[in-house]
């Protein structure tokens, strides 16, 4: 799983968020490492959709702008606790072997 | 967060930019998507700015090219490689005019250097070449609109233009034409095949349900 998929889904772990909501949380998870754009979001949510890993909580209009908000489905929550589970454990093995689990943890 | 204030001029020339770039796009993905992602491409944007940044238009540019290379929503892998094979054929066949055209002069010579009997078949065989090329291109790009859309009559014509075009093969070997046309055969097997490749993934099973069900998908 990509970065920024990985992020997108973990912005979405807590509760449905709208494009716009998801960029800034993904750049606040990361620390603003990642500024996801407009186009990346896009091309990423629809893949997403494509495999049911989000769909479309509600939609509002907003300053009469359409706004759609989305939320991580069964399958979405599943696939995010195993891609963590995943990225945790090799985390946790690095920090081992250096030594370094206990300072940095 | 909300949507830095910007001035109406200002604000409406930035959102023709963005329009301009989301054109690009597929109509399915805009049909769906353009009003959300402009709201979002607004809100994103800096206090005063007048035009889509360089960063922003490339980053959508690609997006676009991506979401051209994927299915819409509901149509079965199958249909969409096929739609694709069309539209390749519909590249050849312009591949194949614009170089008989532009190497007119100097198969003319060629001929007319080894074989200057043979000009004149030659002559007529290359115009027709060129003469029909709009037409196939025309039926190339039609069919992959139709079969996109899943109408069978989409189908149907491919599978004919299939069958004529095995046809016109086995009438170009019976008249012995690879022994003064190999290049003009070669061509001719490569778009069979595309058109062959084509019919078998428009009858596939898996394309079955596209070609009876009209309504669009929503996901």
């Amino acid at each position: 799983m990509q970065e920024a998929t990985f992020l997108i889904l973990t912005a979405l772990a807590a509760g449905s968020q709208h494009g716009y909501g998801i960029i800034s949380d993904v750049a606040e998870i990361s620390g603003g490492r990642v500024k996801l754009l407009a186009g990346t979001l896009y091309t990423a949510l629809d893949r997403l959709r494509a495999d049911r890993l989000i769909g479309v909580d509600r939609e509002e209009i907003v300053d009469n702008r359409l706004r759609r908000y989305y939320r991580l489905t069964p399958a979405g929550e599943k696939r995010l606790a195993a891609e963590a589970a995943r990225l945790h454990s090799h985390a946790t093995t690095a920090l081992r072997r250096l030594n370094l689990a206990g300072g940095v943890a | 967060m909300s949507e830095p204030e910007m001035s109406t001029s200002k604000a409406a020339s930035l959102e023709r930019g963005y329009r301009r770039l989301l054109a690009w796009y597929p109509g399915w993905f805009r049909r769906e998507n353009e009003e959300e992602i402009l709201a979002v491409l607004m809100a994103c944007a800096q206090d005063g700015q007048k035009r889509p940044s360089l960063e922003a238009s490339a980053d959508l540019l690609k997006g676009a090219a991506r979401m051209w290379l994927r299915p819409r929503p509901g149509q079965p892998r199958t249909v969409f490689a096929a739609v694709r094979l069309m539209w390749a054929g519909a590249f050849a066949e312009l591949a194949v005019a614009i170089t008989t055209l532009a190497t007119l002069g100097s198969v003319r010579a060629a001929v007319m250097h080894s074989y200057p009997a043979a000009w004149h078949s030659a002559q007529v065989n290359l115009i027709g070449n060129a003469a029909e090329a709009p037409l196939v291109i025309g039926l190339w790009l039609w069919m992959a609109w139709a079969n996109g859309k899943g109408k069978n009559r989409g189908r149907v014509a491919l599978a004919v233009f299939f069958g004529l075009d095995s046809l016109a093969i086995l009438a170009a070997l019976s008249q012995d034409a690879v022994t003064y046309a190999p290049a003009d055969l070669a061509v001719g097997a490569v778009q069979w095949l595309v058109a062959l490749a084509a019919v078998m993934l428009v009858f596939n099973p898996a394309s079955s349900r596209h070609y009876q069900y009209r309504q669009p998908v929503l996901r």
